[in-house]
């Protein structure tokens, strides 16, 4: 072996004397043309210079070690072949090399600048995969022709694996579409208020390239992918209005009719029973027509009033009863003490009035009121306004009739709590200006929203 | 617990969306979070035939969609017990009945038995109608909250069988009646709860304009002339005489056909006799057809109420007559007499319009039949008069409603 070494000596130190001097002069311009590099990129400016830099320095010098190994395997005695197939080995090694190096760095440069967009958030995953892969497949490629396989079957395969990855994320890749358009037009933001044709609306909370996610009124997250932002029509009602410090609850008011067993034939017993009838009985037969019948405008009058129009024939007294305004009391008490001296006075005048024909008694009902919180909440009167086209007229009327009259308050919720959170005087005197006993409650609605709608525009 | 009787009515909540809006549906489920879990007994004596059975068959499956555990039960009985209840039903109507103290034994021996052997497991127990009414014996040992609901009219009933039963309603809760006329003065709490139609039954869903030629065909009735159309079986308290002869007072000014279509019950040979009467009537005028339909054809009596240019219902006397609430749920103007539940259903001039008399009903239609922007406008008050309070869903929630207020004794309840 020694002997061997002795007499071959030089054939080996001139391929690693070689190899060596390729090393060093790899050393030595790395040094210098990164030192250049480095300075230049720094007044560029460029924020990937660091990344660019760190990247592709082992990689740098390895290219030169793999050329030096060329080198020394040219200037070695190794046969013919051999030096042949260790070419095409280092050739490949440079080949993937490169590749790996292109995958690092883009990924690396790529999850920079994707995170420098803020809205709509990138799909980073998706997106570095997608470059992952296409450069993968571009080195295989290469790789290939290369070594001189046949590349239709590759590309084939390839072909079909694109093609099941895209028919499989078919919808990631709209969504995406999507939101690079969203981008580019800029006409939703985070913060806007939007409302879609699909029905969905709310306050953005975030973008994504996949995804756009509302906070809607009634306290759900909604997330909407991009796509369908872009194909339904959208109204943007743009940034939040000012906030109220409490936000408005809105509560639905149920209500079960309770028969009190009394009964009335004639109008002194219809005096009597009202004077000792609780609140919900005048209630009942002053408001439930309103709901039950709130279709027709104008409604028709207070159940005594049909009463004793329909059964007792008592024409006049029933004009007198039809024509008092409820809206003009603030309590069902003065209500009450209103219709028993109306009917008193009518029966001072009158006192030979008539019994009920044949069985039409006066059945004296209340309503049991069952008041439940919605899933509403509105801040402002952006959610405000947009909830009130969603509330059941069982709502509406809680917050109308039933706050304002049974439940003493002076005024309706609607206008206590928009003149409270917003100094809005104008709009609350309107809205409690609104008298509920001559129009319908889907009337009322339209009213509301379009004077709001008026104030916000 | 009437699996089959249930799964026939299956209909899922969701399916009421598109006719009385989310929101409405979106109040039940907020409803039915606040009672999840409650177990519910509805008790009653059969799962099929009546309306009684057709309304649990449907409301259970929708309760229990909202979280409820709703289950329906019957009582067991042989036939002299569903005899005397027949009886008692009838007798309670306020129509004179030969009722002697062998019928209470049989009652009350039946009663009993069932009082000993039927599970009773609830939160409520929810009794429908007199069969049942005896198992409020067991309160005292099961506790709960009792509720009677009674579905027929009971307000001018036969007096020793109301005695005998009132000693049990008043263990109750409460009691529910579908109208305040049909009530009795009670110790006891009363809710009033009307019944209700369901738009998705084949009774009362949409049906294609073929689907109505066909049914017209069938009969021969001539689609283009206006149709009046009372749908009842064949009964003197249902007045088809007194409707013939309105018809008579129309027709001879105005172009028009008449439609009388109804069934018979098999154990009433009254009904037989009234419909010998009305074919004899009618004998001989091409305007005016008698139907005889089997039971079970919902939707031909569907297509015939779709196809009337007006509907009529001149009762004598009536129960709550959602015979009314199922044509103005079509949009169809009505003309009905002012008897039972009916003026709950037509606010005269709003909704529909009441008559009193054979000539009241000749000139409400004559007054429908040649002004069709008021037929039209009381037929689009109908339709919404009944969306509010008519329909599957507003019984729901006034069941929901019930079983909460029970639980409380204030006019407000915050929940």
């Amino acid at each position: 072996m020694l002997e061997w070494f002795q007499e071959n000596w030089i054939i080996l130190a001139v391929p690693v004397a070689v190899f060596l001097a390729f090393c060093i002069v790899g050393l030595w311009a790395r040094r210098v043309l990164y030192n250049r590099l480095d300075k230049l990129l720094i007044r560029s400016g460029w924020g990937g210079r660091e990344t660019l830099v760190q990247t592709s320095r082992g990689p740098f010098f390895f290219w030169f070690m793999l050329l030096g190994a060329f080198a020394a395997m040219r200037f070695s005695s190794l046969p013919a072949e051999v030096q042949v197939l260790t070419e095409k080995v280092l050739t490949s090694v440079f080949i993937i090399s490169i590749i790996w190096l292109l995958i690092i760095l883009t990924n690396r440069l790529l999850s920079i600048y994707l995170a420098e967009i803020k809205s709509p958030k990138p799909p980073g995953k998706f997106v570095t995969t997608g470059v992952r892969v296409t450069i993968l497949m571009l080195g295989v490629l290469i790789l290939a022709d290369y070594w001189g396989w046949p590349l239709t079957p590759v590309i084939l395969l390839l072909a079909a694996a694109i093609l099941v990855a895209v028919i499989a994320s078919r919808d990631t890749i709209l969504n995406i579409f999507s939101g690079f358009e969203i981008a580019a037009a800029r006409n939703v933001k985070e913060g806007d208020f939007i409302k879609l044709s699909s029905g969905e609306e709310g306050y953005v909370t975030d973008m994504t390239w996949r995804t756009l996610t509302i906070k809607s009124p009634d306290q759900h997250t909604i997330i909407v992918p991009n796509n369908k932002v872009v194909r339904e029509t959208v109204i943007n009602y743009g940034r939040p209005l000012k906030r109220a410090l409490k936000p408005f609850q809105f509560y639905t008011r149920l209500h079960l009719k309770e028969l009190t067993g009394l009964k009335a034939r004639k109008l002194t017993e219809l005096v009597n029973v009202l004077k000792s009838a609780p609140d919900s009985v005048i209630y009942y037969h002053t408001h439930h027509f309103l709901e039950e019948h709130q279709f027709l405008t104008p409604e028709p009058a207070n159940d005594f009033a049909l009463w004793v129009d329909d059964s007792l024939d008592e024409h006049v007294l029933s004009e007198k009863l039809a024509n008092i305004d409820t809206f003009a009391y603030y309590s069902l008490d003065a209500l009450k003490s209103m219709i028993i001296l109306v009917i008193e006075q009518y029966m001072a005048d009158n006192p030979a009035s008539r019994s009920v024909k044949g069985e039409n008694d006066f059945h004296f009902l209340k309503s049991n009121s069952i008041v439940v919180p919605t899933r509403y909440l509105a801040s402002d009167l952006r959610e405000f306004v947009e909830v009130l086209r969603k509330i059941t007229i069982d709502s509406l009327y809680y917050h109308i009739f039933e706050s304002r009259l049974r439940l003493q308050k002076r005024s309706n919720d609607f206008s206590v709590w928009i003149r409270d959170s917003f100094g809005e005087h104008d709009l609350a005197d309107k809205i409690d200006g609104l008298v509920p006993y001559t129009s319908t409650i889907e009337a009322m609605r339209s009213f509301i929203i379009q004077n709001i709608e008026k104030r916000i525009k | 617990m009437g699996p089959d009787r249930i799964s026939q009515y299956n209909n899922k909540i969701e399916e009421y969306h598109a006719i009385v809006g989310k929101n409405v549906i979106d109040e039940l489920r907020l409803l039915g979070n606040h009672l999840a879990g409650k177990r519910i007994q509805n008790i009653n004596s059969t799962f099929s035939g009546g309306g009684v059975a057709e309304i649990l068959g449907r409301l259970v499956p929708l309760l229990n969609q909202l979280g409820i555990d709703a289950r329906w039960d019957v009582i067991q009985g042989d036939e002299a017990f569903f005899d005397v209840t027949k009886k008692f039903h009838n007798a309670l109507h306020g129509s004179e009945q030969d009722i002697g103290d062998c019928d209470f034994e049989i009652f009350i021996e039946t009663s009993r038995k069932n009082i000993d052997e039927m599970r009773l497991n609830a939160d409520v127990y929810f009794i429908h109608d007199p069969q049942p009414v005896m198992l409020v014996s067991r309160k005292p040992e099961l506790q709960g909250k009792w509720i009677w609901r009674c579905h027929i009219d009971v307000s001018h009933p036969n007096q020793r069988v109301w005695e005998f039963l009132n000693q049990y309603v008043c263990k109750y809760d409460a009691a529910v009646f579908s109208a305040p006329d049909f009530s009795q003065k009670l110790p006891i709490r009363q809710f009033m709860i009307s019944p209700s139609i369901d738009p998705l039954s084949d009774k009362n869903k949409e049906l294609s304009a073929g689907q109505i030629e066909a049914v017209l065909n069938k009969y021969g009735l001539d689609p283009a002339k206006p149709m009046i159309v009372q749908i009842s079986r064949f009964d003197y308290l249902k007045d088809p005489v007194g409707v013939i002869e309105a018809f008579e007072m129309v027709r001879k000014g105005i172009e028009c056909q008449l439609v009388l279509a109804g069934g018979t019950a098999t154990d009433d040979p009254e009904c037989a006799e009234v419909l010998g009467k009305v074919m004899e009537r009618s004998d001989g005028n091409p305007d005016i057809k008698v139907l005889l339909i089997p039971p079970g054809s919902d939707i031909e009596i569907n297509a015939l109420q779709r196809a009337a240019t007006v509907v009529l219902q001149k009762s004598l006397k009536e129960g709550f007559g959602l015979t009314i609430s199922e044509a103005l749920w079509k949009s169809k103007p009505v003309v009905a007499s002012a008897v039972g539940g009916i003026p709950l259903q037509i606010i005269n001039k709003f909704t529909g319009l009441l008559s009193y008399s054979v000539d009241g009903a000749a000139y409400a239609l004559k007054q429908l039949l040649s002004n069709p922007d008021l037929a039209s406008q009381l037929g689009k008050n109908g339709r919404e008069h009944v969306k509010q309070n008519f329909l599957i869903t507003r019984h729901l929630k006034e069941y929901l409603l019930l079983f909460v207020a029970l639980d409380h004794e204030s006019d407000v309840i915050y929940l």
